[in-house]
């Protein structure tokens, strides 16, 4: 076996499950994310040989997993327009239909409104919340200040629990 | 609320998806070989011609980005793929249906969705960054 094999089954090993459970929680279908974590390794594996360790391999691997899934979600927005939906309308319908959901309505009704946030405070918020990332790495993985991200999280955060007080009618 | 126990994958999915990955550095080298010898031997000039198209998209990116701003016709891809779709007849696309909460869909989210469904960047006439990994 080559090198850049035993690297790359490294990666897979230590990484795959991280990576599908980031990827899960954009697509919100077991289905897209299967198919894109493969995605996602077919161009880490690609990509390899460029890996220079400037960067820690854990940043490198998660910095391609999040511009994959962007780029995913953004086909999945124009998609959605042809087919004269919108994609926080697609994502309902996933989340509602998805065979692989065991939470309860308060777990739905956040996932719905994750789905809602805006693409960067998104990806901010399940960096932090649902993979519990420190600030720090994020600074890393997104290329952004850590007060900036600090920022984006407190809004998400807030536009979250706002819908989740409509939802359930908690109020202010 | 939990964070990941709202979640669940099928049984034993996680080792089938390890061996499924493990396996694309075979499946990537099976793929390279089985390009046939004449595409193989075609490639130098294929990348010429991809580099010609390059300078060309580049150059007329930077005469546009360099011109006097000119009277918006309103003529943009989304104009081209609704012509494309219904070259006789109204618009089939409503660019007023395509906004959504961070403003209306933009030509590079329709690129991106276009080149990901295997139209060449030749046909956009557009090219696309190169991201830097």
């Amino acid at each position: 076996m080559e090198n850049a094999e035993i690297v790359f089954n490294e990666i897979v090993k230590e990484y795959s499950e991280r990576v599908y459970w980031h990827v899960r929680r954009f697509v919100n279908s077991h289905e897209d994310a299967d198919d894109l974590v493969q995605d996602i390794f077919l161009k880490i594996w690609t990509a390899l040989p460029s890996f220079r360790g400037e960067a820690q391999l854990f940043t490198w691997v998660y910095r391609i997993a999040t511009n994959e899934t962007l780029n995913w979600l953004r086909r999945e927005k124009v998609r959605a327009a042809l087919r004269f939906t919108s994609v926080d309308a697609e994502m309902e319908k996933r989340i509602d239909n998805d065979p692989f959901f065991d939470g309860d309505a308060a777990d739905r009704a956040l996932s719905k409104a994750v789905a809602k946030l805006p693409e960067k405070q998104r990806q901010v918020f399940i960096l932090r919340y649902y993979d519990e990332i420190p600030y720090e790495e994020m600074s890393s993985i997104l290329g952004t200040s850590v007060g900036a991200l600090k920022a984006s999280y407190h809004i998400a955060q807030e536009k979250v629990k706002a819908s989740l007080g409509k939802e359930f009618d908690m109020g202010d | 609320m939990s964070k990941r126990t709202d979640i669940s994958t099928p049984e034993g999915y996680f080792d089938s998806l390890q061996s499924r990955l493990a396996d694309i550095p075979r499946r990537e080298e099976e793929r390279a070989s089985a390009a046939p010898k004449g595409i193989r031997r075609l490639a130098p000039y294929a990348a010429f011609a991809a580099s010609i198209a390059v300078a060309v998209v580049l150059g007329n990116f930077i005469l546009r980005s360099t011109a006097v701003p000119q009277e918006d016709d309103g003529w943009t891809y989304l104009s081209y793929l609704s012509q494309a779709l219904d070259p006789d007849g109204a618009a089939l696309v409503d660019e007023a249906a395509w906004e959504d909460e961070e403003g209306i869909l933009s030509e590079e989210d329709i690129i991106n969705y276009l080149l990901a469904d295997g139209i060449s960047v030749e046909h956009l006439n557009y090219v696309n960054y190169e991201e830097g990994y």
